[in-house]
C-alpha cells in the first residue's frame, strides 16, 4: 500500500511517540522539579537555619571550624551560602574522597542535619533514570532523539499549525485533547526544541567520542586540558622545600574575585597554613548563561598574588558551554526559574496529552479487537496511570518519606528512594487492578490531597518548617500543583462527553 | 529588574492578545461579528508592535543575552494562558490587560 508522507509521519509519530513518550514523560516533569532542585534540597533539610551572614564572616566561620578541627587537612572547601541556598558547608580532602559537613552559621560548629536524597535526586534521576553506570544517559539520549523526531513528524502532519495556533476547544471528548495537545505543542515550540536539543547536546562527548577516541586517543582528561586556552597550569617559582606559613587573609580575595566574577558559590584551599598554599575562589553557576563549572581565580596563600583569573574560554568550549547553560538554566534568577518551570510542566502535560490521546481515540473501538490487541490496550492503558499519576504520587511520596522516616535510622536516604520506587511499583499494581477510571481517580486524588496537606505535614513533624522563605515557596508551589491534580481528579470522575463524530471523513482527517 | 519582567510578560500577553483577535475566527468568537478589514491590520501590526516592545523590556530586565531566552518563554506562556482563557472567559482574556497597569504600577514603586 503507498503511503502519502503525512501518512507515514502520522504513523511515526502515533507509535514512536507512544514508545518514547511514557519515559519522555518522566524525564520532563521530574526534569522541571529539578529546576528547583536547591529548593527541594533546603525543604528536604528542615535543620537549616536562615541567616544573613556576608561572604567574607561565612568564609571566616568555616575557616575557623576548619583551623581548629581538621588543621591537618591538605585540602580545604568551603561552600559559601548564596541566594538560593542557606548551606555552609566546610569540607576536607579532594572531590572524590571529600568529607563535608554542615556548619551552623551562628556558632560555626557542626549542625546535624538529617540524611537525606535531596532535590538532587530528581536532578539525577533527570538523565540518569536511576540506572547503573551509563545505561540511563544513554537511553535518556535515545529518548531525546525520539522527542526530536515525534516534533518534528508532529509539525509535519499538523496541517493548520497558524490556523489553529490559538484555538482550543473544550469539553468535546478526543477533539479537546487534540486540541490541547496541538496547541501546548505549537505554542511552546520554541521551548520544546531548545530544551531537547540541549538536553541532547550536553552529552555529546559521550554520544558521539568518535572525535575524541581519534584525536586524545580516548584519554578524556586530555581532552579536556586541550580545551583550556591558557596553559591548565601557571609556572609559579616556587621554593622546593615549603614551610610553615600563616594564611592570607580572605577577605581581600573574596571582594576583589566578586569584583571580576560576580556572586561567589566557593573556595578551595590547598596545603593550608604551608608556604606552597593555593586559594582558589570560585563563581555561582549563573552569573552567565554559558556553565562555569570549574572556573574561578586562584590566588597565592600567603602573598594573596592573583595567580589566574578567570579562564577565557574558546569558541568551541563557550559555544557547547552555553548550550547546556541554556538546558541547566541557572542564570536570569528566579523569574527565569520560574519559566523554566512552568513551561517544563506544560511540556509534561503535552506529552501525557499526547499519550492520553493514543487511548482516547481507540476507546470506542477496544471491544471489536482482537485478544491480544485488548490486552496491550489494557497495559497502555495501565502504563499510561502508572507513567502520569503514578509518577506524581510517587515524586510527592519521597517528599512525605523525608519527613516521616525516623531520623537516625541507617541508610536513610535509601529509605527514602525506596519509597519513591515503592509507590510507583505499587500504583503500576493498583492500575492493573482497578478498573481504568477508578485507578486515575485514586492516584490522582491521593496524590493531590498529599501535596495539599504538605503544610500539615511540615507542621506536625518539624520544628521551624518556614525558617527559610524558599520552604514555604516548595509548599505552596506543592499545594497549588495539588489543586490542579485534585481538578484533574474531578474531571475524571464527570461522565465521559462522548460525541459520535459527524462524518467519517471528518475522523480521517483528525489522524493525528 | 521585576518590574521590566513584569512588563515583558504583559506586553507579551497583549501582544498575543492582538495577534490573536487578528484573526476572524477568534475576533468572532469574543465580539461575536467579523471585524473589519482595516481592524483586523490593525490589530496585527499592534500584535506585533507589542511582542517587539515585550522583547526591549526582556532585554532590560535580563540584558541582551539572556532577554531573548526570557522573551521566548514568555511569548510561549503567555499564548498558553491566553489560549486556556479564551473558550472560558473570552471578555476577561480581552480585558486582562487592564489589570496589567495597577500591578505593574505596584510592582514599580515598591520594588
Amino acid at each position: 500500500m503507498k503511503q502519502t508522507l503525512t501518512q507515514s509521519m502520522a504513523w511515526l509519530h502515533t507509535w514512536g511517540g507512544l514508545i518514547v513518550g511514557w519515559l519522555l514523560f518522566v524525564i520532563f516533569l521530574t526534569g522541571s522539579l529539578a529546576v528547583f532542585d536547591q529548593e527541594i534540597d533546603n525543604w528536604m533539610t528542615p535543620e537549616l537555619p536562615a541567616h544573613h551572614l556576608t561572604d567574607e564572616q561565612a568564609a571566616q566561620r568555616a575557616l575557623t571550624y576548619l583551623q581548629t578541627h581538621k588543621a591537618d587537612a591538605k585540602q580545604w572547601g568551603i561552600s559559601l551560602p548564596y541566594e538560593r541556598s542557606p548551606q555552609l558547608q566546610a569540607s576536607t580532602g579532594g572531590r572524590r574522597d571529600g568529607v563535608s559537613v554542615t556548619l551552623d552559621p551562628d556558632t560555626g560548629e557542626v549542625l546535624p542535619v538529617r540524611e537525606t536524597v535531596g532535590g538532587r535526586f530528581f536532578f539525577l534521576f533527570h538523565f540518569t533514570l536511576h540506572m547503573p553506570r551509563m545505561i540511563g544517559i544513554y537511553l535518556v539520549g535515545a529518548l531525546a532523539m525520539g522527542m526530536l523526531a515525534a516534533l518534528v513528524s508532529g509539525i509535519v502532519i499538523h496541517k493548520k499549525f497558524f490556523k489553529e495556533f490559538f484555538t482550543f476547544r473544550p469539553a468535546k471528548g478526543q477533539r479537546s485533547w487534540l486540541d490541547a495537545h496541538n496547541a501546548s505543542a505549537v505554542l511552546l515550540l520554541p521551548f520544546h526544541l531548545m530544551i531537547t536539543y540541549t538536553g541532547l547536546a550536553i552529552f555529546l562527548v559521550i554520544y558521539m567520542p568518535a572525535a575524541m577516541d581519534a584525536l586524545f586517543d580516548g584519554d578524556r582528561e586530555a581532552f579536556f586540558k586541550a580545551q583550556d586556552k591558557t596553559p591548565a597550569s601557571v609556572a609559579v617559582q616556587r621554593p622546593a622545600t615549603t614551610e610553615p606559613a600563616p594564611l592570607v587573609a580572605l577577605g581581600p580575595l573574596l571582594s576583589q574575585a566578586r569584583a571580576v566574577m560576580g556572586p561567589l558559590g566557593g573556595i578551595s584551599i590547598s596545603n593550608p597554613g604551608m608556604s606552597n598554599a593555593e586559594i582558589q575562589i570560585r563563581p555561582i553557576l549563573g552569573n552567565r548563561i554559558a556553565l562555569t563549572k570549574g572556573q574561578g581565580m586562584r590566588f597565592d596563600g600567603v602573598s594573596g598574588e592573583q595567580l589566574s583569573g578567570p579562564t577565557e574560554m574558546r569558541p568551541t568550549v563557550l559555544t557547547h558551554r552555553v548550550i547546556s547553560g541554556l538546558h541547566f538554566a541557572q542564570f536570569g534568577g528566579y523569574p527565569m526559574r520560574w519559566l523554566y518551570f512552568i513551561c517544563g510542566l506544560i511540556s509534561s502535560a503535552m506529552i501525557a496529552s499526547g499519550l492520553v490521546l493514543f487511548t482516547v481515540k481507540r476507546r470506542r473501538k477496544y471491544a471489536s479487537e482482537g485478544r491480544v490487541a485488548q490486552v496491550l490496550y489494557r497495559l497502555v492503558e495501565a502504563l499510561n496511570v502508572t507513567v502520569m499519576a503514578g509518577l506524581s504520587l510517587a515524586c510527592i511520596s519521597l517528599l512525605w518519606g523525608n519527613r516521616l522516616l525516623p531520623l537516625g535510622m541507617v541508610d536513610r536516604p535509601d529509605a527514602e528512594l525506596n519509597v519513591f520506587f515503592g509507590v510507583w511499583a505499587l500504583s503500576f499494581v493498583h492500575a492493573l487492578v482497578r478498573p481504568r477510571m477508578q485507578a486515575w481517580r485514586e492516584q490522582l486524588g491521593l496524590a493531590g490531597l498529599m501535596c495539599v496537606s504538605l503544610p500539615l505535614l511540615s507542621v506536625f513533624t518539624v520544628n521551624r518548617p518556614w525558617a527559610l522563605h524558599s520552604s514555604m515557596g516548595v509548599e505552596l508551589t506543592a499545594m497549588v500543583l495539588g489543586a490542579l491534580l485534585l481538578w484533574a481528579c474531578w474531571k475524571v470522575s464527570q461522565p465521559a462527553v462522548e460525541r459520535v463524530p459527524r462524518k467519517k471523513t471528518a475522523v480521517m482527517a483528525e489522524v493525528n | 529588574m521585576l518590574a521590566d519582567f513584569f512588563a515583558g510578560l504583559g506586553f507579551a500577553y497583549l501582544g498575543m492578545l492582538a495577534l490573536c483577535q487578528g484573526l476572524d475566527r477568534h475576533y468572532k468568537q469574543v465580539w461575536g461579528k467579523a471585524p473589519s478589514a482595516r481592524l483586523s491590520r490593525l490589530l496585527r501590526v499592534a500584535g506585533w508592535v507589542s511582542l517587539a516592545l515585550s522583547l526591549w523590556f526582556c532585554a532590560q530586565a535580563w540584558g541582551w543575552a539572556m532577554g531573548p531566552v526570557g522573551w521566548f518563554g514568555l511569548l510561549s506562556l503567555s499564548g498558553f494562558s491566553l489560549l486556556m482563557l479564551l473558550p472560558y472567559r473570552p471578555r476577561l482574556a480581552v480585558w486582562l490587560p487592564m489589570g496589567f497597569v495597577p500591578v505593574w504600577a505596584v510592582i514599580a514603586t515598591l520594588l
